[in-house]
């Protein structure tokens, strides 16, 4: 632990500045972001891999977004809602069969290397198409990869493939990490997996498992004067309760991803020193969805399903589950979506009279004991919401008397259960949604999916009709035309029910007021923090 | 000076009788109190207690009626406790019944997976046993029992080895009873007293360990646990205190009340045995 000793020029230096601060006069109040210092944020799981090219999940990116970067990471304010990072320029040609890309000059990984169009080449081919779990299907067709020069790199498709979705992947698909270290041997195995080497304002310095991670700053950055922090912590802190207590105790600055409980939000929205933001959450929105097995007869049939969705009452749900803290669902795009959302799909109110007549209707009717017929509810146990949800729908299914019987699982065994033995009746799921429908979430519903692909439609779900409307829209160039497909695609989930919407959700950050410069991209806590500052 | 009136002189067996008995009554009067489901949802969400009289301790999270759920966990911890303790005391008893009856290399043996069971925690086996079986009471019951059988059977084989010489053992020999129905007809009844003895111990552990496992997830979540409850309460500590502190009291109340009288029991059937 002697990198967190102080020495004696620490705090002279400290009080130096400190008396000097004080002698200088206000500047107005614009402040320029100031250097130095140590950020510690809360850390609540330890991911084994860290490779954000193989794994793109938020606990991966939450930690190797600040030393492995993209080609381009999401924005407010951007051209198409991106901001460059590795690449400065991308254009896809007219057919679909091919994307440009203009890189960055300058570039140079962490160990002295140049970063050049053969990394970009490598990590498209050799990772993203076939290792990640996300680019599989978003990088499907990708053929080969042309570089004509080392600072361009020309995407090839076998198959026209929209811009529009290669686009909208660019923030959470395209990591690129070094050719030179990951050429050699197997690429999952890669030490570098666990100790990653990239291009990004922070360098990756130690992991003491059970404790911290320790990134400390890449001063051959290629941003100008950034990064403006020496130091990220990671404190690790499993229990939700603990965050909470240690941003009080200034031990902590910083807690994402809703580490702080909902319910003690309004608590902490009132301690001096801490706010509590929403923003920065806008690209990563959670999704509470009603997973279903159409395997089981009674769920098979329309009428039932119809019946569950007007037993939710969503918000009750929002305000009960969420505090307020989300909002209800009308189908599987979220409404702060500024695509692809389109609210003119058919809605199922909360309306339990009706819900028991069209159980009736579907010839299911009540036996002595008020009960029609019993389910296996498996709650995700991913949030305390998922959970919570659970039991909530166990109620709301009793008053229309079925009688669903909840299992609770650890995480592993939930997606070993629901996504490779199929053994639920109905599930309760945060799938996320990520920008585009193609990434994440036309396959809860498409059919034709191997067992075991976790978070994908594995409850025997088939639709011909969607599945050529998905396989439509995969395939159609012009960004409109897609556009009206994907809205299609909403009107016809919310019609068949092969999984019920129920609300969606972003995540919370407290934060120490010191800090500067957050929640400014729709990624923010996924992002690389080199204009992140401490002030004061 | 008969026993039950040697009991009664004891104040803390009498506090100890009288949680006992409230608890019971508790837990039989719960579906006469609250009827239907105890997890239905009553009214707003974390009302605290004392505020509306028909909900007088206050709602959860969800706004289920803590006092309802109370009275149906207390339900779930006599069921798991009693269950499990009996379970533990009759085949810990017949272990040690069988070990220290035939001797040899049976006793050996059975005396050796004894010590394996008791060199692993209990908890951390019943926790390991739920966990791969899944969590449901039967399950519960099973996984504490697993854990708990061992004292018993080390006493009953202790017992057994005293008995095993005494006259009466061998005049059953004698006039040519099957060994193994002399075990069970005649040493077993008299070596049980010392057993039963730590019944009151392991009904206190296993409500324990019924809470603990359901605080981490691992209890079953169809029914009413205290446990659950506190692990519940524990995601709003903060803001509402008493949905864990009112489940933490009745557990601590309870196993008090089940320590208490047992060793009224006990002291009380102790003082009878010097007497005689």
């Amino acid at each position: 632990m002697s990198d967190f000793t102080i020495s004696r020029r620490t705090v002279l230096t400290g009080s130096v500045l400190l008396l000097t601060s004080t002698a200088l006069p206000t500047i107005g109040l614009a402040q320029t972001p100031k250097k130095g210092g140590r950020l510690v944020v809360a850390a609540d799981s330890e991911p084994r891999n860290l490779n954000p090219a193989i794994v793109a999940s938020n606990g991966v990116f939450f930690i190797s977004s600040k030393i492995v970067e993209t080609l381009a990471e999401a924005s407010f304010e951007g051209k198409d809602g991106l901001d460059p990072r590795l690449a400065i320029g991308w254009e896809g040609a007219a057919d679909g069969l091919s994307v440009t890309f203009k890189l960055r000059e300058g570039v140079k990984w962490h160990d002295g290397k140049p970063f050049t169009s053969a990394d970009v080449a490598f990590s498209a081919l050799q990772i993203w198409k076939p290792l990640q779990n996300l680019g599989r299907t978003v990088f499907k067709d990708l053929e080969a990869v042309d570089t004509p020069d080392e600072l361009t790199a020309v995407f090839k498709f076998a198959k026209p493939t929209p811009f529009q979705l290669i686009r909208n992947a660019l923030p959470a698909l395209s990591s690129v990490v070094p050719k030179h270290i990951y050429e050699t041997g197997k690429i999952e195995e890669n030490p570098a997996n666990n100790a990653p080497v990239g291009t990004g304002p922070f360098k990756f310095a130690e992991h003491k498992s059970g404790e911290y991670y320790r990134l400390e700053k890449n001063a051959d950055y290629w941003g100008k004067d950034q990064p403006y922090l020496d130091e990220i912590i990671y404190q690790v802190l499993p229990d939700r309760t603990s965050a909470a207590s240690a941003l009080e105790a200034e031990e902590i600055q910083l807690a994402a991803f809703s580490a702080v409980p909902l319910a003690d939000l309004d608590r902490i929205s009132k301690v001096p020193g801490l706010k509590v933001i929403t923003k920065g959450y806008e690209g990563l929105t959670y999704q509470l969805v009603v997973e279903i097995n159409h395997r089981r007869k009674e769920l098979a049939d329309l009428k039932v399903r119809q019946a569950i969705a007007h037993a939710i009452d969503k918000d009750f749900v929002v305000k009960t589950v969420f505090l307020g803290y989300a909002a209800t669902a009308t189908g599987p795009v979220p409404k702060n979506d500024p695509q692809f959302y389109t609210a003119d799909v058919p809605t199922y109110d909360f309306d339990v009279a009706k819900a028991n007549a069209l159980l009736d209707e579907a010839g299911y009717s009540k036996g002595d004991d008020g009960k029609r017929f019993s389910l296996k509810l498996l709650p995700a146990p991913y949030f305390n919401e998922t959970k919570q949800f659970g039991d909530y729908l166990r109620q709301a299914l009793a008053a229309i008397g079925i009688d669903a019987q909840l299992v609770n699982n650890d995480s592993a065994a939930h997606i070993k259960a629901v996504y490779t033995d199929h053994a639920f009746d109905l599930a309760v799921g945060p799938p996320v949604f990520r920008g585009d429908p193609a990434i994440s979430t036309t396959i809860l519903v498409q059919s034709g999916i191997p067992d075991g692909v976790p978070f994908s439609n594995q409850g025997g779900y088939k639709n011909d009709e969607l599945d050529a409307l998905i396989a439509k829209a995969s395939e159609t160039l012009d960004p409109a035309a897609r556009t009206e497909l994907y809205k299609e695609f909403q009107k016809k989930v919310a019609a068949d029910l092969p999984l019920i919407n129920v609300a969606e959700w972003n995540f919370i950050s407290v934060i120490r007021d010191t800090v500067g410069n957050v929640a400014n991209n729709p990624r923010w806590a996924v992002s690389n923090w080199a204009d992140t500052y401490l002030a004061g | 000076m008969n026993p039950l009136r040697r009991f009664l002189r004891a104040p803390e067996a009498i506090a100890g009788a009288i949680i006992l008995v409230a608890l019971f009554a508790i837990a039989l009067s719960a579906s006469l109190f609250f009827p239907g489901d105890p997890q239905a949802i009553a009214g707003p969400a974390l009302l605290p207690p004392f505020q509306d009289w028909s909900l007088p301790l206050g709602t959860d999270r969800l706004g289920r009626d803590v006092l309802a759920e109370l009275f149906h966990g207390a339900r779930t911890s006599l069921v798991v406790g009693l269950a499990a303790a009996a379970a533990a005391i009759a085949v810990g008893a017949i272990v040690g019944t069988l070990a220290g009856f035939t001797g040899g290399l049976v006793d050996e043996v059975l005396m050796r997976i004894t010590d394996a069971f008791q060199t692993v925690p209990s908890f951390l086996l019943a926790l390991a046993f739920v966990s791969v079986v899944g969590p449901s009471l039967g399950v519960v019951v099973a996984a504490i029992a697993l854990g708990a059988w061992t004292g018993p059977a080390r006493v009953a084989r202790a017992e057994v080895l005293s008995i095993r010489e005494r006259d009466f053992v061998a005049g059953a020999r004698v006039i040519g009873m099957h060994p193994l129905e002399i075990a069970f007809r005649e040493v077993l009844p008299n070596a049980l007293p010392p057993v039963l003895a730590l019944s009151s111990v392991i009904v206190a552990a296993a409500i324990l360990t019924e809470a603990a496992l359901s605080f981490l997830g691992l209890g079953d979540p169809n029914r009413m646990t205290w446990g659950g409850m506190i692990a519940e309460g524990r995601a709003v500590l903060r803001a509402a205190p008493f949905l864990s502190i009112i489940p933490g009291v009745a557990l601590v109340l309870t196993v008090l009340g089940v320590y208490l009288a047992g060793e009224g029991v006990v002291e009380t059937t102790a003082v009878r045995r010097s007497l005689s």
